[in-house]
């Protein structure tokens, strides 16, 4: 992306952020039984949607490490963890307060809070990790395979972990399906704010990446 | 007939520079001996040659013939007597022997294992019952010779092969090489000796950088 | 001149045993870990009357801290001998990997089967589906082991070693930790849902093949 694209891209994202915000404190009604809180959702679930994301996106960067070995992926695979880290706190920490507010209690092993304290202690074992490798191209090597390693953890996830403990805590509040029945004003301002998140995400990955190489790095790898 | 070609390599270690660009041909049949002060950067130019490090810079590419020899094709024609190269300290030579050749599916029967023994100066009956973490360094270093020209390798890195040996150990690595580049082996030798020097057929310097 | 993977694995893992118990430190030091845990909790607890759940987890949270302590050193041990070098000429890939997994498996399989029989002496407790806890137990090794020996080659090499190796397992076990926890509360006369056997088994047949796919990766730096 040149330095006009990343201008306007900032532009955009910065008006989004800014509608989002507006639409989420003033036009979105109050839940039925939430009150106010539900505000603290149009935070909450972009958030974990994007852990979710930069997990997927780290491990795709590290199978491209292991195809191509140039540094530029490796650097976006190691970016995306390091972004996914701090949005995998604030879904932790926004959960557990919106837990608080909707059950009484911070955290409750809910297939949600467990499949994103998962997400957690991949990111922090992957991150250290890379710090403890000495030698950038065996660090590169070595932190791919364990991505795309801790990988193979999503079928369970995504399928054990809701039959474990589904059963146990029924999530009463937002739940996949229950975002169908939504108002469609709250729909389409959670809709935006996961596009405002995502962008978030993208821009901070790609200008942390491009500090980092320096641009003769860059032209003879895009070569 | 395998051959190792150093395209453009640079080398650095932790920013520092060592050696390149270093454009360089290898060929099976030969002893190319590469000499440099200490730091030049030999043992650093044997480990790009068996593909057991990726260069800063450049491409070390190894043919048979037509056909690019890579990882295991490469690794299974790979021997070496280096001093990173270590045996199993609880295991006997024999032991070791058997372990490291079975692995490349090579078996070794009593008699041979006997005969290899002496090819290398080793008497069987001092060490058959000895893990090798005792031997002494040159005992050491004649079973890595051992397990070199057991394992039938088309390609051998001898990293200062006769450092730890006496004169008649290092004659017999100067004989062995020799002998290997006549059966077609691609004898790669880091050393500063000047007579290893003298019976090599290339020779690649190493100036400091 | 090519061995065949399984001539390969024989290999490996006859070296695996003879280096090992010529040198017994390795094994006396993950077993004496294993019963210093059991004992602390032991005493801790008293003994007895304990709900089927808290022993699950409690025998669990042994078998894989006291496994911890033996499945990292199937590379950091060939890397401080210097002996990495030559098994990375002379050994295949999928052979090294494979045999150091089936030891490592069977290891952890003799810590169990020497652990668990005093757990449940020490902690009064009646197992009600043996074969299940057994299963169980079987599974849980595998996994262990399948993702310790590709975890244990990652580290090799790492300036920082104790916590790291726990620190990486922990999330990628976790899918086997947990059914066995559920499935162990049934052998202690809980529910018992077989399904979750079937889906340990699935998910340690992942994790075998995952590692073996990975482990390339690492054998050949180039």
């Amino acid at each position: 992306m040149d330095i006009r694209g990343d201008t306007l891209l900032q532009l955009f994202i910065g008006i989004l952020t800014i509608a989002v915000l507006g639409a989420v404190f003033l036009v979105v009604p109050p839940a039925e039984g939430l009150g106010d809180y539900v505000r603290l959702a149009f935070f909450h679930i972009p958030v974990a949607w994007v852990s979710v994301l930069a997990f997927l996106m780290s491990a795709w960067w590290a199978a491209a490490y292991l195809r191509k070995g140039s540094q530029r992926v490796d650097a976006l695979s190691a970016g995306s963890a390091k972004i996914g880290l701090i949005f995998v706190l604030l879904a932790t920490v926004s959960g557990a307060i919106f837990s608080k507010m909707t059950w009484g209690a911070y955290w409750n092993w809910d297939p949600r809070q467990t499949t994103i304290f998962v997400l957690l202690l991949i990111y922090g074992a992957y991150l250290t990790l890379r710090s403890a490798i000495p030698g950038a191209e065996r660090r590169a090597r070595v932190t791919a395979v364990y991505a795309l390693f801790s990988f193979l953890t999503v079928p369970f996830l995504v399928f054990i972990i809701p039959r474990l403990y589904f059963s146990l805590h029924p999530s009463p509040v937002i739940n996949g399906s229950g975002s169908i029945d939504m108002d469609p004003v709250m729909l389409a301002v959670l809709l935006a704010a996961l596009l405002d998140a995502t962008l978030i995400y993208f821009w901070l990955l790609f200008r942390g990446v491009r500090r980092q190489l320096p641009p003769a790095k860059r032209q003879e790898e895009s070569a | 007939m395998i051959t190792i070609g150093f395209t453009g390599v640079v080398q650095t270690f932790h920013g520092r520079p060592i050696f390149g660009p270093l454009n360089e041909r290898l060929t099976a049949g030969q002893i190319t001996v590469v000499t440099g002060e200490n730091g030049s950067g030999k043992s650093t130019m044997l480990k790009l040659a068996g593909q057991l490090l990726s260069p800063t810079e450049g491409k070390v590419i190894a043919r048979d013939g037509d056909h690019e020899l890579v990882q295991a094709a490469f690794r299974s024609q790979l021997a070496l007597v280096t001093p990173e190269l270590k045996f199993y300290s609880r295991l006997t030579a024999r032991e070791n022997l058997q372990f490291l050749l079975g692995l490349r599916g090579i078996e070794l029967k009593d008699d041979a294992f006997s005969a290899l023994l002496e090819r290398v100066g080793l008497r069987e009956k001092d060490i058959r019952q000895t893990y090798t973490g005792e031997f002494s360094t040159g005992m050491r270093q004649r079973l890595k010779l051992a397990a070199l020209l057991a394992s039938g390798a088309a390609v051998w890195l001898l990293d200062e092969p006769g450092a730890n040996l006496d004169a008649a150990g290092r004659e017999l690595v100067l004989r062995e090489a020799r002998r290997g580049a006549a059966d077609g082996k691609l004898v790669f030798w880091a050393t500063n000796d000047s007579r290893e020097e003298g019976a090599a057929d290339a020779c690649i310097h190493l100036s400091r950088h | 001149m090519h061995v065949s993977i399984f001539q390969g694995i024989k290999l490996v893992f006859g070296k695996e045993l003879t280096a090992g118990l010529r040198f017994r430190a390795a094994w006396a030091a993950m077993f004496m870990f294993a019963l210093t845990t059991l004992a602390c909790v032991s005493m801790a607890m008293q003994g007895g009357g304990l709900d089927p759940r808290l022993l699950a987890a409690l025998l669990w949270v042994i078998l894989f801290f006291a496994s911890m302590a033996g499945a990292d050193r199937v590379f950091a041990d060939e890397d401080t001998a210097g002996t990495l070098l030559a098994l990375q000429v002379y050994g295949p890939a999928q052979a090294v990997l494979l045999g150091k997994m089936l030891y490592t498996f069977f290891l952890l399989l003799v810590l169990a089967v020497f652990i668990t029989p005093l757990f449940l002496m020490f902690m009064d407790c009646t197992v009600t589906a043996p074969l299940v806890l057994a299963g169980t137990i079987f599974l849980g090794t595998w996994g262990i082991a399948a993702a310790g020996t590709l975890i244990a080659a990652l580290t090799t090499g790492a300036s920082i070693h104790s916590g790291l190796f726990s620190i990486l397992m922990l999330p990628v076990i976790l899918p086997v930790f947990l059914p066995a926890i559920f499935l162990t509360t049934g052998a202690f006369g809980g529910d018992v849902q077989l399904s979750y056997l079937g889906g340990m088994g699935i998910y340690d047949l992942i994790l075998t093949l995952g590692a073996s796919v990975l482990f390339d990766y690492l054998w050949f730096e180039e």
